[in-house]
C-alpha cells in the first residue's frame, strides 16, 4: 500500500481524496496554489506545498511543480481527481516515469478515450452501439454537409478533443451548418488545442445515463450500476441520481453487461464512465471519462463501496473487493450539485462565506470544502458543495432533499440552492419525467 | 511549505526594529546557534533559526503599556522578510543548493557584496539545475534555506539589502 499520496487537485474533491487516505492510513500531500493557502484539506493534509501563483496554468496545471512537489516530499502516489491533468496522458506518463504510482488508467487508456472519436471507433469495434454520426473527423465545412444530410438535422458539432460536454455547438439545418462549423472549429483550437471536429445526430429527447465502472489490474471488471445525470444546463450536469426512473432490472443488467465486456475487451483498468443517450429504449455510446466522477457519490450511496479507497487499493495492485455477483445496489441516492452563482442568472459569486451550516440526519451527505470564513476564490470552477440525499427509495429521497436544501445555510455568496429548492418542488422532476434538454427548456421559460 | 504543527502568529507589534532583527538573523547564521534572545529593560526579541516549524520571531511589548488590540499579523519572522523589496522568492517548487557543485564553495556568504543577475543559488526541479540570480546589486542579508532543502513555490530563499 501507498506510504504518501500526493493529492494534484483542490477544493471539495480534495477534500474528498484526503479523507480516504486518512481512513487508510496513508499520509498526506496538498499541493496548493497561493489563493488556495487556506483551503481546508490544506489545513488539514499532513504536508503542503504550493505550487505556483493564482492561475489554474501556473499551479493546478502545472506538471513540474506538481511532480517536483512529489519528489521533494517523497510521495509515492499521486491522485489527480477530476479535472485538470486528471485526464492528461502526457501527466500520467511523466508521473510514472517517476517511479510514483498513478491513481487512474495507463496513459495509453487516458489517451484513447481522451480522442473522442477514436474512443468511439474502439467501442464500435467492441460491438457497443454509438449515436449514428460522422463516423470520423469532418474536415471542413463541406463535409460536414454531405455528413448532416445523411444523419440528418440536427445534428451536434463535437470537438474530437473535447469532452465534459464543452465546446459543442447544435446546427439545426443545412443553412446554420457552416456558421456553427466555423464558431465550433474556433472554439476547439481555442479550448483544447485542437481543432478536429466530428458530427453527431442531435436527439430529440435523450436520458444522459452513465456507466460506472470498476476495473482492477488482474482483469477483474465490474460495474456499479447506472446515473442519470440529464438535468444539464449548457452541457453542465446540475443534479445526478441513481439508479435511473427510467430504467427497469432488466436494461440496467444489459447496459451493465454492455460496458462491463467493452472495458475488459479494451483492457481498462482503475474506475471510469461510460456515457451513453438513452432514446426510446436505445443506448448509444457517446464517450468515456478515465477518472473518478463528480457525481461518484450517488454510486456509494446506493452500492455502500468507498469508490476512492477502492481505486486508491487497486492503484496499488489490490484486487477488486467485490465480484459482480457480490454488488448490491440498493435505495436511491440523488445529488445536487451546489455552485457558487446566482441561481437565475448563473453569474459568479465568489467571496467570503459567513454564516454555515450544513444539513445533517440520517441519509444527508455533504461533500464541500467551505466553511465559515472561507473566502471562495474567483480562479477556478464554482462547484462549492455537493449535496447527496440516500433513502430507501426516490420519494423518501425527494421529501430528505427538500427537507436538507431548506436547511442547508451558505452566507456571504450566492449559491444555486434557491434553483434546486425550485426543481425539487418541480412536478416532471418529480416524476423523473425529463430529459437532457429539460432543464433548459424549463430555465428559457422562466426567463 | 508547511507541516501539520503550525505554531501560532504572534501579535503585530508597531515598533519593530528591523535593522536589529536582521543583525541578530545574521549572528544566528555566523555563529551556527539555533535561537537568540536579546532583552533590554524596554523589549525583548527572540530570533530562532527558520525552518518550517520553527517559532516565528516575537517582539514583546513592555509590561507598562496595555496591550496593543491589533489585528494578528502575519508569522513575523518569514512574512516580514518575504515582503522585503530585497527578498528572493522561489519561482518554482524543487531542491535549493548553495553550491553548484557540493565540493564546490557556496555560491555567495553572508555579507557578499553581489551584481544584478549574479548567480545566488541553484534550484533543482525534476533533474533540471535552475540558477536562481539576484534581482538587483546589493548585499546578502539573509539565507533564509538550508543546502538541500525543499523549497515550495513562494519561499524565501534570500534577502539582498
Amino acid at each position: 500500500m501507498f506510504e504518501k499520496v500526493l493529492i494534484a487537485n483542490r477544493g471539495e474533491v480534495a477534500l474528498r481524496i484526503l479523507r480516504a487516505c486518512k481512513e487508510m492510513g496513508i499520509a498526506t500531500v496538498a499541493v496548493h496554489s497561493t489563493a488556495d493557502a487556506d483551503a481546508m484539506h490544506v489545513r488539514l493534509a499532513d504536508e503542503s506545498v504550493c505550487i505556483g501563483p493564482n492561475a489554474a496554468k501556473a499551479s493546478y496545471l502545472n506538471i513540474p511543480a506538481i511532480v517536483s512537489a512529489a519528489t521533494i516530499t517523497n510521495a509515492d502516489a499521486i491522485h489527480p481527481g477530476y479535472g485538470f491533468l486528471s485526464e492528461n496522458a502526457k501527466f500520467a506518463e511523466i508521473v510514472e516515469a517517476h517511479g510514483i504510482a498513478f491513481i487512474g488508467p495507463s496513459a495509453e487508456h487516458i489517451r484513447l478515450m481522451g480522442d473522442k472519436v477514436a474512443a468511439k471507433a474502439a467501442l464500435v469495434k467492441a460491438g457497443v452501439a454509438t449515436v449514428p454520426g460522422s463516423d470520423g473527423p469532418v474536415k471542413d465545412a463541406d463535409e460536414a454537409l454531405a455528413a448532416a444530410s445523411v444523419i440528418g438535422y440536427p445534428v451536434l458539432i463535437k470537438a474530437a478533443g473535447g469532452g465534459g460536454g464543452k465546446g459543442m455547438k447544435v446546427a439545426e439545418s443545412p443553412k446554420s451548418l457552416g456558421a456553427a462549423f466555423h464558431l465550433a472549429r474556433a472554439e476547439a483550437a481555442t479550448a483544447f488545442g485542437n481543432d478536429s471536429l466530428y458530427l453527431e445526430k442531435y436527439l430529440a429527447h435523450p436520458r444522459h445515463i452513465e456507466i460506472q465502472i470498476v476495473a482492477d489490474n488482474h482483469g477483474n471488471v465490474i460495474h456499479l450500476g447506472e446515473r442519470d445525470c440529464s438535468l444539464q444546463r449548457s452541457h453542465q450536469k446540475i443534479l445526478e441520481e441513481a439508479p435511473s426512473p427510467a430504467l427497469n432490472a432488466e436494461q440496467r443488467a444489459r447496459i451493465g453487461k454492455i460496458a462491463t465486456d467493452a472495458i475488459r475487451a479494451i483492457g481498462y483498468r482503475s474506475l471510469g464512465t461510460m456515457e451513453f443517450l438513452y432514446e426510446d429504449g436505445r443506448f448509444y455510446f457517446i464517450e468515456m471519462n478515465t477518472r473518478l466522477q463528480v457525481e461518484h457519490p450517488v454510486t456509494e450511496a446506493i452500492s455502500g463501496l468507498d469508490m476512492v479507497r477502492e481505486q486508491i487499493k487497486m492503484a496499488a495492485g489490490a484486487p477488486l473487493s467485490l465480484t459482480q455477483d457480490q454488488v448490491r445496489l440498493e435505495g436511491h441516492a440523488i445529488e445536487c450539485r451546489i455552485n457558487a452563482e446566482n441561481p437565475e442568472t448563473f453569474a459568479p459569486s465568489p467571496g467570503r462565506v459567513t454564516d454555515y451550516h450544513v444539513p445533517g440526519g440520517l441519509g444527508v451527505r455533504v461533500d464541500s470544502a467551505l466553511y465559515a470564513g472561507y473566502a471562495v476564490p474567483p480562479y477556478y470552477d464554482s462547484l462549492v458543495a455537493k449535496l447527496i440525499v440516500s433513502g430507501n427509495n426516490r420519494n423518501e429521497c425527494l421529501l430528505r432533499l427538500r427537507r436538507a436544501l431548506d436547511e442547508y445555510v451558505i452566507g456571504g455568496i450566492e449559491t444555486t440552492i434557491p434553483l434546486h429548492r425550485r426543481l425539487v418542488s418541480n412536478s416532471d422532476v418529480i416524476n423523473g419525467a425529463y430529459d437532457t434538454h429539460w432543464l433548459e427548456r424549463w430555465l428559457g421559460l422562466e426567463r | 511549505m508547511a507541516k501539520r504543527d503550525k505554531t501560532s502568529a504572534s501579535a503585530g507589534a508597531d515598533e519593530i526594529d528591523a535593522a536589529r532583527v536582521r543583525k541578530l538573523a545574521a549572528l544566528l547564521d555566523e555563529t551556527g546557534l539555533g535561537e537568540i534572545e536579546y532583552a533590554t529593560d524596554r523589549w525583548r526579541i527572540r530570533v530562532a533559526r527558520g525552518t518550517p516549524t520553527a517559532e516565528p520571531a516575537r517582539v514583546a511589548r513592555p509590561a507598562a503599556e496595555p496591550a496593543a488590540a491589533s489585528a494578528p499579523g502575519p508569522e513575523a519572522d518569514a512574512a516580514n522578510d518575504a515582503n522585503l523589496p530585497g527578498a528572493v522568492k522561489s519561482p518554482f517548487v524543487g531542491t535549493a543548493y548553495l553550491r553548484p557543485a557540493p565540493d564546490q564553495p557556496p555560491f555567495v556568504k553572508l555579507g557578499d557584496e553581489v551584481k544584478e543577475g549574479q548567480p545566488i543559488l541553484i534550484i533543482e526541479a525534476m533533474k533540471v539545475m535552475n540558477e536562481v540570480v539576484s534581482p538587483r546589486a546589493g548585499k546578502i542579508a539573509r539565507i533564509a534555506v538550508e543546502n538541500g532543502a525543499p523549497v515550495e513555490y513562494g519561499s524565501l530563499l534570500m534577502v539582498i539589502d
